[in-house]
């Protein structure tokens, strides 16, 4: 909340168990190899990853957002027939 | 100082429509922007109301033009610090340009650093839908396109490492994965990876901030881990070294100090020779710390390095005159022999069979190997009942290796108490682990022996704690008639190491203590092509900062030798050290994955005490898992990746901030707006529920830079079928504050409701709304468009919104239009149509007056600001823009709430009353 906003009135819904955006951020360098791994066999959704990691879905999207922001992953072509797109590793020489 | 015609603060559409127009005028503009490309938030939009064009080929003309006007010179990544109203109208401001630590000329905004570069951060162009890294340029489109490294400071780790380490670096790299690149930055100090990844004391463990948290982070042993996984596939350094330089450079000592100034200047081309005195190589590593500390291997293997590059190391090599050294063709020499001396006790009975020099005891154990009973200087002693007397880090080494060669009993004699110990406490513990009893307050008074010559008791006397001595440390003070005895076999005397004194030729002189006089900072001694390091001038100290002698060394030995000043010569180019309180206050809650830096698992049982290793290494999953854990307190962790990668060579991490001052005959003020922060409304879920996001972060996933492949939901990825938007977050609603309408947050959603109706055809999109705003031209028939795409508007306020467990989210509202009925509905994702507040900053550019009335400038006329806290306009309805200051105007949203066209209409009119001013101030000049 920032300085402007007063603090607002009202009881306030419990927080859901969840970690700080900055913390999982940074995690993506460290998750990277775990991501990969997953992706290995395949390409997956989001909400495969985020199983076969054993973290939220919400983790898991900005773990794969971020690495296929800077070319670790890309979606598969065919878009999301079931809602979902898949992910695949990007074939590449740097160690993961 | 440098004088313009204007001042423009912020380089947003106002702010660049300012500037440009007064350049236009043939005005001279300095228009100033904090962020790192101009262009503010509209270049971050994707299309713009009420007519769809592109946001980025609306904005990137005027922001190309921005910096290349003739007229106009555009600082980014500066900010205006303060604003002072001079005597005759015109004003000084302070302009703080912050380092990019980039060469903007020889940027060319390829993007390898960003590639390479280690660290992740939340990304503020994409409003934390996605990272970042460290070394960043801010979007696709910036301007100019050049790259920023983000640096708040040093990381504390890295600040307090004496051997010049980037801790944070290697830290970072192998959470990456990139264990050699750990490696090889670490060797970027010193040889010694493997040494320094056991037997460092780790002040950086000590200055860790999570620390504070839960526990350190066990950076040293991740060094090790480094220097492991390097050494078990790799026998050298692989590094390359420059051809020959035809100069050569003598080191006499081959301790830690010694190698690394070898290793260094080597690295430059110099042909380096070691001298040392010692059977074997490595100094204090190899004769002194026990094995199980650090095995011999390590220090061999770290040894190598050094030869491995053409350092010469000649062993039983006592040097005694340097003049021998200068007349065999050495252009400089290094003496770094250390403090081999151990400090006699002092008292009588000390040349008694048994008793034995803590460092002589050390040696003897290394160089004889075991516990071999010929090598073993216990293995004549009467039931190996041992005394060590000290507090030191060589009593807990002495103590620890007399109980592997089979005392019975080790007991350490210290004359202070345990707090007052100058050894690290972790070696106590460890000592105290290994069965080593501790006797606190006793000083020994006579060493006793039989007839034969041999120790039999140590008399002591105890002692009680005065006042602080020179050390800081409380004054032992005997205690009469104390005395008492503890029957032994053997004495060991830690109680001090010394330097060797002037024993070197050549007029090389000595302080008192018998240690080198050498400048603290050149490291030069009274003999110009003598350089002097480690311990033997600063007397016994440790490893860490030996090394990090050695490195000052070279680089001092290195400038000498051509030519260049020493004095003022800054080795490394730290910026402050990051306020740990700042860096914990980043996170609302902390998760932790790897092991903490103190743990040594399983304190061994004293039957199985060895000279093996003690300490286990990190396993890959636990090293990557605890470097996962790193806090990025600095943010950059001057891994040194971009540096590597730049192809231009453009990185420059040692820039520095620099503040100008200026002279300007006006001021825009062009501050903008900030967002309102939608997690003050808890009842929408914002920052709880994942699939709540603002309308700011909708524009991101509409836009062609966007940071998912399309409009996606944050909380798993799923393409929405079902979107919601809630009107008014933040705006018009006293219970936050802010009775204000933020006038553009209907027309932004209702072209998003058009966008996301494009992207995603299948999706239906229903806004919840109190009423429409859309006057003006063509906004109503944009309006009316939306909904004959099949966008739903819905009438009533949102009570409240609720997440099921598939992240869907349930909205409960009224629904006024049809009978005021309370309804519930289901949706993939909300969006909060988020309103603006006023931006803050702005107050801080002519100061805030010391009696609390509001905002004023040190000349004392005073910025006024309206009731909602953005800038007051003094006279809004005849002369829009004029501020309370005569000469300081206003443009755009930093005066109240408007779209993208008013804001540009603002600051026409704001333009036109800054010419009317400079205009009249010639005039009167002239007058």
């Amino acid at each position: 909340m920032s300085a402007e906003t007063p603090t607002p009135r009202g009881p306030l819904a419990p927080a859901a168990p969840s970690r700080d955006p900055r913390e999982i951020v940074r995690e993506e360098t460290f998750m990277r190899r775990r991501v990969l791994d997953v992706l290995a066999d395949g390409p997956h959704t989001v909400p495969e990853i985020a199983e076969a990691l054993g973290r939220p879905a919400h983790e898991a999207m900005f773990w794969v957002m971020g690495l296929r922001r800077y070319g670790w992953i890309t979606e598969t072509p065919g878009g999301a027939p079931d809602g979902y797109f898949r992910y695949q590793a990007v074939e590449r020489e740097v160690r993961r | 100082m440098t004088t313009y015609d204007a001042l423009v603060v912020g380089s947003g559409i106002a702010g660049m429509e300012s500037a440009l127009k007064l350049g236009d005028m043939g005005y001279k503009v300095l228009l100033v922007e904090k962020e790192a490309s101009v262009g503010g938030r509209m270049i971050l939009l994707s299309k713009v109301f009420p007519t769809l064009d592109c946001a980025s080929c609306i904005s990137t003309p005027k922001m190309a033009a921005s910096i290349h006007h003739p007229n106009v010179t555009a600082m980014t990544y500066a900010e205006v610090d303060g604003i002072e109203r001079l005597d005759g109208g015109r004003f000084k401001a302070k302009v703080r340009q912050k380092p990019r630590f980039v060469d903007e000329a020889a940027c060319t905004g390829c993007q390898q650093c960003e590639l390479a570069c280690t660290v992740a951060v939340p990304d503020q162009f994409n409003y934390d839908l996605v990272a970042r890294r460290a070394a960043y340029i801010a979007f696709p489109q910036a301007v100019p396109k050049k790259a920023v490294i983000e640096r708040q400071g040093t990381s504390p780790c890295s600040y307090t490492c004496p051997a010049g380490i980037k801790a944070h670096g290697y830290v970072s790299l192998i959470r990456s994965g990139e264990y050699e690149k750990a490696f090889q930055l670490v060797l970027e100090a010193t040889p010694l990876v493997g040494t320094l990844g056991r037997a460092c004391y780790a002040p950086c463990e000590g200055e860790c901030t999570r620390g504070s948290l839960e526990g350190s982070l066990p950076i040293r042993r991740l060094k090790r881990f480094a220097a492991d996984t390097h050494y078990a596939s790799e026998s050298g350094p692989h590094v390359e070294v420059p051809p020959t330089n035809g100069k050569r450079v003598a080191v006499v000592g081959s301790g830690p100090a010694g190698l690394t100034a070898a290793w260094q200047l080597a690295r430059r081309g110099y042909a380096v020779k070691i001298f040392e005195a010692a059977p074997v190589a490595g100094g204090f590593l190899r004769i002194a710390l026990p094995a199980y500390r650090l095995p011999a291997e390590v220090v061999e293997q770290d040894i190598a390095n050094v030869t491995a590059i053409g350092v010469e190391i000649a062993t039983n090599a006592r040097v005694t005159d340097v003049e021998t050294l200068r007349k065999d063709g050495y252009d400089a020499v290094l003496l770094a022999t250390g403090t081999p001396r151990s400090t006699p006790l002092g008292v009588p009975g000390e040349k008694l069979e048994g008793v034995y020099g803590g460092l002589d005891f050390l040696r003897a154990v290394r160089l004889a190997g075991t516990a071999a009973a010929a090598d073993n200087p216990l293995a004549d002693r009467h039931g190996k009942r041992v005394v060590v007397v000290g507090g030191c880090n060589v009593a807990m080494d002495a103590a620890r290796t007399a109980v592997r060669l089979g005392a019975t009993e080790t007991t350490i004699a210290y004359r202070r108490g345990r707090e007052e110990m100058p050894a690290h406490t972790a070696e106590v513990e460890d000592a105290e682990r290994d069965g080593v009893r501790f006797s606190f307050l006793v000083a020994p008074v006579e060493v006793i022996g039989d007839t034969a010559g041999r120790v039999t008791d140590l008399r002591c006397r105890r002692m009680a704690l005065g006042k602080p001595d020179a050390s800081g440390r409380r004054r032992p003070e005997p205690i009469a008639g104390s005395d008492f005895t503890i029957p032994c076999d053997a004495v060991v005397a830690a109680v001090g190491m010394a330097a060797k004194g002037a024993v070197y030729g050549g007029g090389v002189a000595a302080n008192e203590n018998g240690t080198l006089a050498a400048d603290k900072q050149t490291l030069q001694t009274n003999v110009p092509w003598v350089f002097a390091a480690g311990d033997a001038t600063t007397g016994a100290s440790d490893i860490t900062r030996a090394v990090g002698q050695g490195r000052r060394a070279a680089h001092m030995i290195d400038r000498w030798l051509n030519g260049m000043p020493l004095a003022d010569f800054e080795l490394d180019s730290l910026l402050e050290v990051v306020d740990k309180n700042k860096v914990t206050s980043r996170q609302s809650a902390y998760a932790r994955h790897g092991i903490h830096g103190g743990v040594v698992e399983g304190p061994a049982p004293a039957a199985a005490l060895t000279f093996d290793e003690i300490e286990a290494p990190l396993t890959e999953e636990q090293a990557r898992n605890s470097a996962g854990d790193c806090l990025d307190c600095g943010v950059c962790s001057e891994c040194q990746e971009c540096v590597k990668a730049c192809p231009s060579d453009a990185i420059h991490l040692d820039m520095k901030e620099h503040v100008e001052e200026v002279e300007v005959g006006a001021v825009v003020v062009a501050t903008g707006y900030k967002l309102f922060t939608a997690d003050a409304k808890p009842e929408y879920g914002f920052g709880r529920y994942k699939n709540v996001i603002t309308g700011t972060q909708m524009d991101r996933l509409l836009a062609p830079t966007r940071p998912f492949n399309t409009v996606l939901r944050p909380g798993d990825g799923k393409v929405p079928e079902r979107i919601a938007y809630v009107m008014c977050t933040g705006s018009r609603d006293e219970t936050v504050g802010n009775p204000l309408c933020s006038r553009f947050c209907c027309m932004y959603s209702i072209k998003q409701n058009q966008l996301v109706m494009g992207a995603l055809p299948l999706a239906e999109v229903t806004v919840h709304y109190m009423d429409m705003r859309a006057a003006g031209k063509r906004y109503d028939e944009f309006y009316e468009s939306a909904k004959a795409m099949g966008a739903t508007y819905v009438k009533g306020r949102i009570a409240r919104i609720t997440e099921k467990p598939d992240g869907n989210l349930i909205l409960r509202y009224e629904d006024i239009e049809h009978g005021g009925s309370i309804e519930e509905a289901e949706y993939d994702m909300v969006v909060l149509a988020v309103g603006v507040q006023p931006n803050r900053d702005a107050e801080k550019l002519f100061g805030i007056a010391a009696d609390g009335e509001g905002p004023r400038s040190p000349a004392g006329a005073g910025l006024e600001f309206d009731e909602y806290h953005y800038v007051a306009e003094v006279d809004e309805d005849l002369s829009p823009g004029k501020t309370s200051i005569p000469g300081v105007f206003v443009a755009g949203t930093a005066s109240g709430a408007k779209d993208i066209a008013d804001s540009i209409v603002h600051a026409g009119a704001a333009v036109a009353q800054v010419a009317a001013h400079l205009e009249a101030a010639k005039k009167e000049a002239v007058a």
